[in-house]
């Protein structure tokens, strides 16, 4: 009976106080960012959708080229879990940044920072570990913005 | 039942009435082997889709067991399709003495569940096949205890 299920979706869709929000698609549950703080630092950052989270121990990061050289520093620490599998883990919600360095790019080179992360929701799903991907171009440092909130130029203070 | 089908916990995916694609496929188990799913036609099927990255997968499977074993002489056959690697997956399977058998589906077996309806692409998941070879339920999410047998009840 077709036109049942669809009505249960749509239900399920318009109506969350009749049962659970429908579960989001995973790169708006964790949406990951990548911008060059200077020409040597990378800040990477999973923006973590309310009621999500990720294991930190499945947060992997690479650059590509390779000979960039990436360097990742200790993970924050995240909030402690006892899983039943597993063990002891650490999970991250809200928002979780990380300073990745760079050592041998040139100044204005474009990388692509790789990061893996696996994540899980609150009612009882998991997604598959996701690999995202972000090219940064490795400006030198953008100026802080002017008070009036106008951008700046990237890369005119060198 | 559309009140009802909001209730569950767990989302009712788009509902492909007919099991057709999927048991028509064979997949290997951790030894290798390949195990055609039509080998199970005329069981009520319950293909559950899981990992042992997937806590919530893990958490429900010694309820399947116990399902397994009280309804497996009337007809019902749970069959794991394991989005892990082989080793993982056994090794899970043999901790809580899985009594169903286990299909090694890889990355490749999560797309064929987006195709079923699983529109996130997350786990668990879970189709329930009658024994006509329709699909009578799916769902992504948990599926609690007395949620399965309400429905396997009907079907067996």
């Amino acid at each position: 009976m077709r036109w049942c299920a669809c009505i249960a979706a749509a239900l399920a869709i318009a109506l969350p106080a009749l049962g659970q929000p429908a579960p989001l698609p995973v790169d708006k549950a964790f949406r990951f960012t990548a911008r060059a703080l200077n020409p040597e630092t990378v800040e990477a950052r999973f923006a973590i959708a309310d009621g999500y989270y990720l294991y930190r121990d499945r947060i992997h990061f690479s650059v590509d080229p390779a000979d960039a050289g990436l360097v990742v520093p200790v993970l924050p620490e995240g909030k402690v879990k006892e899983d039943q599998f597993f063990g002891r883990v650490e999970t991250y919600r809200g928002s979780i940044t990380v300073n990745l360095g760079i050592k041998n790019a040139a100044v204005g080179q474009k990388v692509v920072i790789q990061a893996e992360s696996q994540g899980c929701w609150d009612f009882g799903i998991c997604y598959p570990p996701q690999i995202q991907r972000v090219a940064v171009p490795l400006n030198a440092a953008t100026a802080v913005p002017a008070r009036g909130g106008e951008p700046t130029k990237k890369g005119w203070l060198e | 039942m559309a009140l009802a089908a909001g209730l569950y916990f767990g989302w009712r995916a788009d509902q492909p009435t007919d099991a057709s694609t999927l048991l028509a496929l064979s997949l290997p188990d951790p030894s290798g082997r390949s195990q055609p799913l039509n080998q199970w036609k005329g069981k009520v099927l319950v293909v559950n889709f899981w990992a042992t990255w997937c806590t919530p997968c893990r958490e429900e499977m010694p309820e399947f067991v116990k399902a397994q074993r009280e309804l497996g002489s009337q007809g019902l056959q749970f069959v794991g399709i394991a989005v892990d690697e082989p080793d993982k997956a056994e090794r899970f399977a043999s901790d809580i003495g899985l009594n169903y058998p286990v299909l090694i589906g890889g990355y490749g077996a999560i797309e064929l569940s987006r195709t079923l309806g699983n529109r996130v692409v997350a786990l668990p998941f879970t189709i329930i096949v009658d024994r006509q070879g329709h699909v009578a339920h799916s769902q992504l999410g948990p599926l609690k205890p007395a949620q399965l047998s309400a429905i396997v009840s009907k079907l067996l």
